[in-house]
């Protein structure tokens, strides 16, 4: 075994080797050892009165192999026994009875045992068993008897998905939760995570609970350390209470379990490209765009039919190129690995899982100065002080790498988009070419040549939990929580000179090679800003818990509680400049003049109460009922509390005669229903207090006397309170013909009101007003959401088909409206966020075109015709439309397709999109940078006049560049093949118990769009492009 | 079991605890920002709220981009919005050029910075300071109050008078007042501070306005209300002329509170024209350039110092390409056109001498305002020496014959549009803009500290020409303009009436060239058709192939057409934009608009 081990692990690279070696060596690991983990039997009574016989089988899953820890019962007796490591079992029953095999998340199965004396069994996996627990908040009910609206994921299923960014793998996977990535640089692609859509005009983000632990972060959390997701969508959040509004994020982490040491290894290495890039013009259409603009302007040519003709046709490559800077700039493909090891088991006293693990996650350029890397461990241990007190220690710690060029993305993918194709990358001898502007050579930008921006934090997150059940009082138990969570920033941007040739096209050198003159780029001397940020947040609580069952047919259980969140931050920094050489890049070793310190804090506090009651009869009637009380810095003292209540009820209709074993194809039906208030609090604090703040620039005086300027930061609203969420929700919930079909359907209904807005568009300017945020903005957010899961085994193939879908649409209610505004660019009435555009309806075909219709001052032939919407025979203002769409999708999906035939098994996963538009609008196009190929093809020219594209342009010097239009605007929609995942798991007899898996997957491998040239989730067209992703990975537990 | 009781009672405790200490716990205070009252209270900061509106006033030369590229003064790169303005395609959804280049200029901002010189005013007895810096402090309150009032006369006229604060709950819909009423407003500020305000300060309050600055202010405003502009029937349909224009009172009168006004600044004995007597001999073009580059001199009435970490961009943005910079602010060829010869005479095309040579021979202030062919400038980028040793700006091309392919090469220079240095960072018109330029830094990389001058003591005399003009006090007017002319080495006039007028106007242009007056005057003037109705020129700089197949060492330089504009009257004032006149119902939009 530990050959084996080592043999497999040595060729995983030795970065992830060296990270277990050091985990073994700490921890002492028997990494040998497989203690027999036998079946605890409980019922081996004696003195029955029928005459016993004794059962012996093997339980396997549908794919053969077998399944330790399956209960076998004989119901209404305390005989029963579990199958060991081996799926083998033997119990003595009395003759005639009838056998249930049930295990967590498979189908239970009832076998009469008749006269025989072996069994065996195979149980398919249900994925949706009514015993299933999820998480809620502050603690953990029955899927069957849940009322609210609530979705969860398990932890296993995402692990596969080779993503660096945890919340990339969100997407499409829970119905109602909207996961949109803008971009995919390494250490920069969170996704926007949006519960139902957006519902306020503020932040719209939700509430990430990890371990019962609010505002902790989900993006670099290691998938293999997550237990399950739970997603909170309607009022069964308000225990949560004022920041609950948007929804909230259960991220529960693994724990260990009784049992001898299961040991998982784990490495992947992935190949990393973009999604999709835009094509950019050669060098031949550009210059002659770049022709047409002058012909346009009365200029003369700039490039003559000649030269034209020679770029890139190899007659002269020094005077001549036709460079690509996509192709120049950016590697067809770059690397990402991750590598992990995590240990879990227990005993009676003590249970623990441990892991440590780390990825690294290269940038797409060609000698990549970005990347990011991260390290990270966990440790969850429960032990048992007495038979009634359980104390459980949790530590996770976290060091995330970041490394960057000086350049921005956005400002290397602009240049990119901008790199003239008649401008070298590189000269023909492979110096460094030119720029357009500031030395942003894009070759040379993404390198180290710049300096670096290396960005390191590391967080730590610890929780103590103590839990106490009260012996002398039946269900009663109390639990403790102090989390202290930490993170230290530490930033460094250091800023050196770098080096660009040019060519004056006419100077020869000795050699009669073209003189190249070297030239100092971007700063005139190595500075350095170093700043670093310290954050702590401390939260305690005490939860009281009872549940009781009376006579078998009352359930309650009570919890009451209460939390205290503190938590201050504060940074500092400096900055140098002049230092006399680049050898050490240290502050010290700055100059003197212009240096410059800097630093702030910050600190807030929140207190609150809250509780939940449940009930149920016979766990057919169910009724929740959840509040919270909840305290606030950021609100004034007199209205800093608020309370939350939600309420819910469910039916399990399924549990009524006339359904219970009269249809048999039903085997559950819920319906239920939720009402309740949570507040969104995420708003700027303090905004009760008028304040000032020191301006960012300083008024000099006496020459060079740099005084302070203070400014009016915020007038106060002493009003302010929180947005309020009133969230109503209808659902279904069901499993037909023996479980196979299962359902989830919801509609709900958001109002949210209270919003902060500024009552500034009815206030003239002339007051010089900048209104603070009062609670007037209503907003109603509607939708649906559905879940449709179909499962079973043919042959030896079990297959599972699942879809879902969200669907929602906002409208703003009520806000401030500018009183003068024409009735059709109101805003009340739209979605939130849109904005008043012109509409787009064609192109000038020539002169006559533009006499007959109203255009803009100076439109001519080729230019974009904007429709004269009030038909007053003018284009002005009053023309705008306002536009119904945002960047955000209304309607967001997933089919997820689970196969397993014997050893082999893969996941299938297409997500899509539709609902939102995209700004396909870049400014640096004509003398200063480069058009797309899109923009280039079929564009109007004086030869092409009935062209439906415009005519070049040269940045925004035309009215259609200038004035947003729908143009520029598309939509995009899309379906993308999300993931892939083919697997196969080797058994044999050599391995013993050990198991391997062998991984293929892939991310985002195909995009059907509306859109070309850039992703269609993203938003900026400078951003660094969307992955996609080719993974090869392998898993080793034993 | 025994630990278990106890564990029990401390676990309780605890809970109890944390709720307990609930009073204050949630009490928290902003670290990072100022309480009103710490801010009334403490002269300091009260004094730094006051600098925060001079920081307000005015950001041409941190953002560099110069009004006169509005006018017939200079030419944008990056065109489209500027060509929009000069061809007066000004409209009630936008300013063309106006947003975004001209921060702290807007109707919106302006407000604004009002709403803090009044939130000044309504708090300064809360400030607990000697009533001498009280007063001070007064004064510099209501001269930034004016001087924000007369940014926006200038673009609209007469505006809505907001001399308080408002509350949330009041009614914020005021009407414009007319112009008189809008002109005495400003002019009751000024004569306020003017009583409150010291004539000069010591250390580090240098800088804050004086007296003088107030009664500067004060001419410019009272010079302009006596404008053609304002008196003068343009827009004879327009139902209320009151808002734009005098209806009643003597424009004589107005001219002489004019002429009082700049007098009063001239009485003040306390400013001069910089080396107002130059020696035979004496470099008058450098002295005209280390007016607008020196720290301190004897002409600022009131100005605004940079210190080099302050982000001031004019240097950048104006350079040449060649040197990295943007090429921004280049003088038009028509501005070019208006410098006179040395002698006094005005240059012209059709002078064979005057042609052959163009930039030989003009008057000083050419030389120092004026970057063309040749000119010496700053020392090129390291790099860029060898091929460029001297320093000196390349706005031409050279016509080479190529011996192996028997044709014409062309060399572009280096501040061209064809350079291989950031060609589309080059100037159109041939020509960058020196003044106010620091030569002593590379401004790609290092920004400079030249203050902007608001107010320079030599408009105030232009504006006392202009005054005794408007009155036929011709003599005392050729007095005063012989005094600038002297100093720029020019000789004095003679002339009387309306020649003496064009002359004044003439020599208005050219002093105060770049100076950010220009689109103004030709505003007040009301001679928008002679500024704007016209093609403005560009240099074509050619070193022309000789017969020899030899380059001429000398360039043949001509002025050619390089974009024309186009005036409609209702430029004279700009739009009140659609969005403020949705939210108040009181306003009344400009002529034509």
């Amino acid at each position: 075994m530990e050959k084996y081990l080592h043999k497999h692990v040595w060729h995983m690279g030795r970065y992830f080797c060296a990270t277990m070696m050091a985990i073994c060596l700490s921890t002492g690991l028997p990494l040998a050892s497989h203690g027999a983990a036998n079946g605890t039997s409980t019922g081996e009574s004696k003195g029955l009165s029928a005459v016993d016989v004794t059962v012996s089988g093997t339980v396997t899953d549908v794919s053969g192999q077998p399944l330790p820890g399956v209960t076998v019962s004989l119901p209404g007796t305390n005989i029963g026994t579990a199958t060991d490591l081996d799926g083998k079992y033997t119990l003595n029953v009395p003759e005639g009875s009838t056998l249930v095999f049930s295990f967590i998340g498979f189908v239970s199965q009832n076998i009469a045992v008749d006269a025989r004396s072996v069994i065996d069994v195979v149980l398919s996996e249900d994925m949706t068993s009514l015993e299933e627990v999820v998480v809620v908040g502050y603690g953990e009910q029955k899927k069957a008897t849940i009322t609210g609206s609530i979705s969860s994921v398990s932890g296993e299923k995402l692990a596969a998905v080779p993503s660096i960014n945890y919340s990339n793998t969100l997407s499409g996977r829970i119905p109602g939760l909207t996961a949109v990535t803008r971009t995919g640089e390494p250490g920069g692609d969170a996704a926007t995570l949006r519960i139902r859509g957006a519902n306020t005009l503020g932040n719209n983000s939700p509430l990430i609970v990890v371990d019962g632990i609010a505002n902790r972060g989900l993006d670099r959390l290691n998938p293999t350390d997550i237990e399950s997701i739970t997603v909170l969508k309607d009022a069964s959040a308000a225990i949560y209470g004022a920041q609950a509004a948007n929804g909230v994020i259960l991220i529960t982490t693994k724990r260990g379990n009784i049992g001898a040491p299961e040991v998982t290894a784990e490495f992947n290495q992935g190949w990393a490209m973009p999604t999709m890039l835009p094509k950019m013009a050669d060098a031949r259409t550009y210059a002659t765009m770049l022709n047409e603009i002058s012909h346009y302007n009365g200029q003369p040519a700039i490039y003559s039919a000649e030269e034209i003709q020679q770029f890139g046709d190899g007659s002269d490559i020094w005077r001549y190129p036709n460079t690509d800077w996509f192709e120049e700039t950016l590697k067809p493909s770059t690397q990402q690995r991750t590598g992990n090891l995590s240990v879990k088991g227990g005993s009676d006293n003590m249970n623990y899982f441990v892991s440590v693990g780390g990825n690294f996650q290269d940038g797409i350029y060609i000698n990549s100065a970005t990347n990011y890397s991260q390290a990270n461990f966990r440790a969850n241990l429960d032990g048992k002080i007495s038979e009634n007190i359980k104390l459980s220690f949790d530590v996770a710690g976290r060091q995330e790498n970041r490394n960057y060029p000086t350049r921005s993305a956005s400002s290397i993918f602009s240049f990119l988009m901008r790199g003239k194709p008649t401008l070298h990358a590189y000269w023909p001898n492979g110096m460094n070419g030119p720029d357009i502007e500031y030395g942003d050579n894009p070759v040379v930008i993404t390198t180290d040549q710049t300096g670096y921006d290396k960005d390191k934090i590391f967080d730590l997150n610890s929780r103590m939990n103590l839990d106490v059940t009260l012996p002398w009082v039946k269900g009663l138990s109390i639990t403790g929580n102090i989390a202290v969570d930490k993170t230290f920033q530490n930033n460094k941007l250091w800023q050196t000179p770098w080096y660009l040739y040019t060519w004056d096209g006419v100077t020869y050198n000795d050699n009669d090679e073209p003189h190249l003159v070297r030239g100092q780029r971007g700063y005139s001397d190595p500075r350095l800003r170093q700043a670093g940020t310290d954050t702590q947040r401390i939260t305690l609580n005490g939860l009281i818990n009872y549940s009781r069952s009376i006579a078998d047919l009352h359930n309650i259980s009570l919890l009451v509680g209460s939390e205290r969140i503190s938590g201050e931050s504060m940074n500092y920094g400096g900055f140098r400049r002049y230092f006399i050489s680049t050898a050490v890049d240290q502050l010290f070793a700055g100059g003197e003049l212009e240096q410059s310190t800097f630093g702030s804090a910050n600190k807030n506090a929140r207190l609150n109460y809250f509780g939940r009651a449940n009930y149920d009869f016979l766990g057919k009637y169910l009724f929740e009922f959840v509040f919270r009380y909840d305290g606030s810095y950021i609100f004034p003292a007199e209205g800093r509390y608020g309370f939350f209540p939600g309420v819910s009820a469910g039916w399990v209709m399924s549990e009524e005669n006339f359904l219970k074993d009269r249809v048999s194809w039903i085997n559950f039906l819920k319906v239920r229903g939720s009402w309740g208030q949570t507040g969104n609090d995420r708003i700027e604090p303090f905004q009760y207090l008028t304040s000032y703040g020191f301006g960012s620039t300083n008024y000099v005086f006496n020459e060079d006397w740099e005084d302070k300027t203070l400014s009016e930061l915020r007038i106060a609203n002493p009003n302010i309170t929180w947005e309020i969420a009133n969230q109503s929700n209808i659902g279904l919930d069901g499993q037909l013909f023996g479980g196979k079909f299962t359902f989830a359907a919801d509609y709900f209904y958001n109002l949210r009101t209270n919003i902060l807005c500024q009552r500034s568009a009815s206030v003239p300017y002339t007051s010089g007003l900048t209104l603070p945020r009062e609670n007037i903005g209503e907003v109603v957010n509607q939708g649906i959401e559905l879940e449709l899961g179909y499962q079973n085994t043919a042959c030896a193939l079990s297959y599972s088909v699942s879809v879902n879908g969200g669907y929602q649409n906002n409208k703003i209610k009520f806000w401030d409206e500018t009183p003068g505004a024409p009735e059709w660019q109101r805003s009340t009435g739209s979605p939130m966020n849109t904005s008043l555009v012109y509409k787009a309806i064609g192109v000038f075909k020539d002169q006559a075109a533009v006499d007959a219709y109203p255009h803009w001052v100076g439109a001519r032939p080729g230019d974009v015709i904007f429709e004269d919407i009030n038909k007053d025979g003018e284009i002005d203002g009053l023309d705008r439309i306002r536009t119904q769409k945002t960047d955000l999708p209304t309607f967001q999906g997933g089919l997820n397709i689970d196969l397993r035939y014997k050893n082999f098994y893969s996941n299938i996963f297409l997500q899509g999109a539709m609902g939102a538009q995209r700004n396909m609008y870049y400014e640096f196009q004509g003398e200063g940078g480069n058009f797309r190929v899109s923009d280039a093809e079929g564009r109007w020219t004086e030869e092409n006049p009935s062209a439906t594209k415009p005519r070049a342009w040269n940045r925004y010097s035309e009215y259609w560049r200038n004035y947003t239009n729908t143009y520029w605007l598309e939509d995009s929609d899309y379906l993308r093949f999300k993931n892939l995942v083919v697997g196969y798991n080797f058994a044999h007899p050599m391995l013993g118990d050990a198991k391997v898996n062998v991984y293929f997957s892939g991310m985002n491998l195909f995009t059907w769009s509306t859109i070309e040239d850039h992703d269609p989730e993203s938003t900026s067209n400078t951003a660094y492009p969307l992955n996609k992703v080719y993974n090869l990975g392998v898993v080793l537990t034993f | 079991m025994r630990h278990q009781k106890y564990i029990f009672l401390t676990f309780l405790l605890g809970l109890f605890l944390m709720s307990a200490c609930s009073d204050n716990f949630l009490e928290t205070e902003p670290l990072d920002e100022f309480a009103d009252g710490a801010v009334w209270g403490d002269e300091n900061l009260s004094e730094a709220f006051i600098n925060n509106i001079y920081q307000r006033l005015d950001q041409t030369f941190t953002q560099g981009r110069l009004k006169a590229m509005i006018v017939d003064e200079a030419h944008y790169r990056g065109n489209t919005a500027s060509l929009q303005f000069n061809r007066s395609q000004l409209t009630a959804d936008g300013i063309p050029s106006w947003g975004n280049n001209q921060s702290f200029s807007s109707w919106n901002d302006l407000y604004k910075s009002i709403r803090f010189a009044n939130m000044f005013l309504e708090n300064a007895d809360r400030i607990p300071a000697e009533e001498q810096v009280l007063n001070r402090m007064k004064g510099e309150a209501l001269f930034l109050r004016a001087y924000l009032y007369h940014l926006l006369m200038r673009q609209y006229g007469g505006v809505p008078l907001v001399s308080r604060v408002f509350e949330l709950v009041d009614d914020f819909n005021v009407p414009r007042s007319s112009l008189e009423e809008t002109v005495n407003f400003i002019v009751a500020d000024l004569d306020q501070a003017v009583t409150l305000l010291p004539t000069s300060y010591t250390g580090n309050d240098i800088g804050r306005a004086t007296k003088g600055a107030a009664l500067a202010l004060k001419s410019r405003v009272l010079v302009r209300a006596a404008s053609d502009l304002y008196n003068t029937p343009i827009f004879s349909n327009y139902s209320n002329p009151e808002l734009i224009a005098y209806v009643g009172g003597s424009r004589t009168v107005r001219w002489q509170a004019a002429k009082d006004a700049a007098k009063a600044v001239m009485d003040l004995g306390q400013y001069g024209l910089y080396k107002a007597d130059p020696a035979p001999g004496e470099d008058i073009a450098e002295n005209f350039n280390q007016l607008f580059i020196s720290k301190n001199n004897e002409e600022d009435i009131f100005l605004r110092y940079f210190t080099l970490r302050d982000n001031v961009q004019i240097g950048l943005v104006t350079g040449p390409n060649g040197w990295h910079n943007w090429g921004t602010n280049a003088p038009v060829g028509d501005l070019v056109d208006d410098y006179a010869m040395a002698d006094g005479s005005r240059f012209d095309w059709n002078n064979p001498s005057h042609a052959a040579k163009p930039y030989e021979n003009r008057e000083p202030r050419f030389y120092a305002t004026i970057l063309y062919e040749g000119a010496k400038w700053r020392p090129r980028p390291e790099y860029l020496r060898a091929e460029e040793p001297e320093g000196v700006i390349q706005v031409g091309k050279w016509e080479i014959w190529d011996e192996t392919t028997n044709s014409i090469q062309i060399k572009h220079g280096l501040d061209t549009r064809q350079s291989p240095i950031e060609n589309w960072n080059g100037s159109y018109t041939g020509y960058y803009a020196r003044k106010f330029v620091d030569p002593q830094h590379d401004h790609q990389y290092i920004r400079q500290d030249v203050p902007y001058r608001f107010i320079r003591y030599t408009e105030i005399v232009l504006n006392y020409v202009e005054a005794c003009i408007e009155l036929g006090e011709y003599e005392e007017a050729r007095l005063h303009l012989n005094s600038i002319r002297r100093r720029a080495g020019l000789p004095p006039v003679t002339e009387s009436g309306e020649t003496l007028r064009d002359l004044y106007r003439l020599e208005r242009r050219i002093e105060l060239a770049l100076e950010d007056h220009r689109i103004w005057d030709v505003r007040r003037w009301a001679i928008g058709p002679e500024a704007y109705d016209k093609s403005v020129t560009r240099a074509e700089v050619v070193y022309k192939l000789l017969p020899d197949k030899t380059t001429d060492s000398i360039p043949t330089i001509t002025h050619v057409p390089l974009e024309s504009h186009e005036w409609i009257d209702k430029a004279y004032f700009f739009p009140i934009l659609r969005d403020e006149l949705n939210r108040n119902e009181l306003l009344i939009q400009n002529p034509d608009y």
